[in-house]
């Protein structure tokens, strides 16, 4: 593979180690250094490796201590450019250490909204869809489909990912990132994620009316047949973007979840449905 | 009870715990819960049904930065262990298990703020010192104490509550009942909305309705709902790409002094068939 194939064998086997590594990069996670701890755990083996006097190692520590938080399998990549930094690092005499932190700290962010489009939005959405049809149907594999949808691609671009950053460097990477490419890559992922999010409401949010007028016994106007010939799943619609209209005039999620509960209860009351 | 208690507990801290040490992959999820409880209290059919319910209600909570809006994980597990233990399936787990899931993400927030929180000081004296083995020690260290105190919760709740559930879902009238099942089928729409909170943007709102109309109206599976988002989104892509490329050439040019604009534009049809090659190695 082109990734791999100017790495030493010390090197791929240190990466492998960054992908068991960035497993637990929120096991420790606390709001004021969300995943700190666990970025630093992952670069242990690297700063072990290169640094050699006990001031650098202390450095290269306390620098990877900081404050990370990115959506999981995107953070491997990082780990691996901050690596190859560590080790331009500890072979120049004039490298800016300060650059090492400033790159984390600038592809989080962009990586994270790309990430959580694609694994949170798209990704998850799609294996659980499917599982969700699956289980409803008594299917006991549907967890494990569930599972093996989510984990194969992201365990794959967080396993690649380190390579990834290791070998193309943090010069290619703010070329990347001037070009725009980070932003055109998150409104692509946002395309996918909006169209499933579309595809879902029409599958999981459902309401059937079983309100009819009958006319001597036969009935002659069912409501849901004619709310259907307006639009299919007009009610369902009109409810999700209500709330997305309700969510992004900051009202607390905890008031809709109470709200919605409240309305279908009246709905059974009133006997609508 | 003391058996399901302690199992349902160590079904929390496997899962709830072991998604945060496994990076985030999803094994505390109402669908795989769901089953794995059904299968330590020997009903999996059950737990299935009210994993998947539970799934569609809580599709919509994602786990940003921390930010989330109920923690499904906990209300699964003991929705589903009082819904299978008392009867009745979804029509009482889901009742049972916003109210928990809410609950479920008071408590963990206070753990990540007052127990692990609390470490964060240590660890940066740690890095300090340059002991990394107690850096490593003090993160699965900590790992271990929270969930493993978070694991607490379902355990009382279970051992003390299921009294107090059986008596209250016995006294529940039926057209409360049918109305929380309303609201099962209802309350994903919450969900859809704060996952719309995430992706929206007015540019591309329209692909909403798209995969809404492609479901509804045309009945796409949502496999084939998500390739046809890909293909749209690789068409955008390209677009947007050669868009921003051209703009940043414009930009250069614009830079230019006014005589050399000649010669740059005579080279332009040249510069656009390049464009075209890195476009397809970019796609590569």
């Amino acid at each position: 593979m082109k990734l791999t194939r100017d790495l030493s064998k010390d090197e791929k086997k240190l990466l492998r180690g960054t992908y068991w590594g960035s497993f637990t990069l929120y096991a420790a996670v606390s709001p004021a250094k969300q995943g700190a701890s666990g970025y630093c755990y992952a670069m242990i083996p690297w700063i072990e490796r290169f640094y050699k006097t006990e001031e650098d190692k202390r450095a290269a520590l306390v620098r990877h201590i900081a404050y990370f938080n990115t959506t999981v399998p995107m953070s491997s990549f990082i780990m691996g450019l901050t690596a190859s930094m560590e080790k331009q690092n500890s072979e120049s005499e004039d490298f800016d250490v300060n650059s090492i932190n400033a790159i984390k700290s600038s592809l989080m962010g962009p990586l994270a909204g790309i990430g959580d489009s694609f694994f949170w939005g798209v990704l998850r959405v799609v294996a659980a869809g499917i599982a969700v049809g699956m289980a409803q149907a008594g299917n006991i594999l549907a967890p494990f489909v569930f599972l093996l949808i989510f984990n194969i691609p992201a365990q794959l671009v967080r396993y690649y990912g380190g390579f990834l950053g290791y070998t193309l460097g943090s010069t290619y990477i703010s070329k990347v990132y001037e070009s725009g490419l980070i932003h055109i890559l998150t409104k692509a992922a946002s395309i996918v994620g909006l169209m499933m999010v579309g595809g879902m409401t029409s599958k999981l949010v459902v309401f059937q009316t079983t309100v009819s007028m009958s006319m001597g016994g036969t009935s002659v106007l069912e409501l849901q047949d004619m709310l259907d010939q307006i639009f299919i799943g007009l009610i369902p619609l009109s409810l999700t973007l209500l709330c997305y209209y309700l969510l992004s005039r900051k009202v607390s999620i905890n008031y809709l979840i109470f709200g919605v509960i409240g309305l279908g209860i009246l709905i059974s009351l009133l006997g609508i449905a | 009870m003391l058996y399901q208690a302690a199992i349902v507990a160590l079904i929390v801290f496997v899962t709830v715990g072991g998604a945060e040490s496994l990076g985030l992959s999803m094994l505390n999820r109402p669908i795989v819960i769901g089953p794995l409880v059904g299968l330590a209290l020997g009903d999996v059919q059950s737990g299935l049904l009210i994993g998947a319910a539970l799934e569609a209600v809580f599709m919509g909570v994602v786990n940003i930065g921390g930010a989330s809006s109920a923690e499904p994980g906990l209300a699964t597990a003991v929705g589903a262990a009082f819904a299978i233990h008392l009867g009745g399936g979804a029509a009482v787990a889901i009742p049972l298990a916003i109210p928990i899931g809410l609950l479920g993400l008071q408590v963990k927030t206070l753990t990540y703020i007052f127990i692990v929180g609390s470490f964060a000081p240590v660890f940066d004296r740690l890095a300090a010192q340059g002991k990394a083995k107690s850096i490593v020690g003090l993160h699965f260290g900590a790992w271990a104490l929270q969930w493993g105190l978070y694991a607490i919760l379902p355990f009382v709740g279970i051992l003390v509550g299921s009294d107090a559930i059986q008596v209250a879902v016995d006294a529940i009238p039926d057209v409360i009942m049918h109305g929380l099942e309303i609201c099962g089928n209802l309350l994903p729409a919450v969900g859809m909305a704060m996952l719309m909170k995430l992706l929206w943007d007015r540019t591309i709102a329209v692909f909403f309705f798209l995969g809404f109309v492609g479901v509804a109206y045309l009945q796409l599976p949502l496999i084939a709902l998500a390739v046809i988002g890909v293909i749209i989104a690789v068409v955008i892509g390209q677009r947007d790409y050669q868009a921003s490329k051209l703009a940043r050439e414009m930009d250069q040019l614009a830079k230019l002094p006014a005589g050399e604009h000649a010669v740059v534009m005579a080279g332009a049809g040249a510069e656009l068939d390049d464009l075209n090659a890195e476009e397809e190695d970019f796609l590569k």
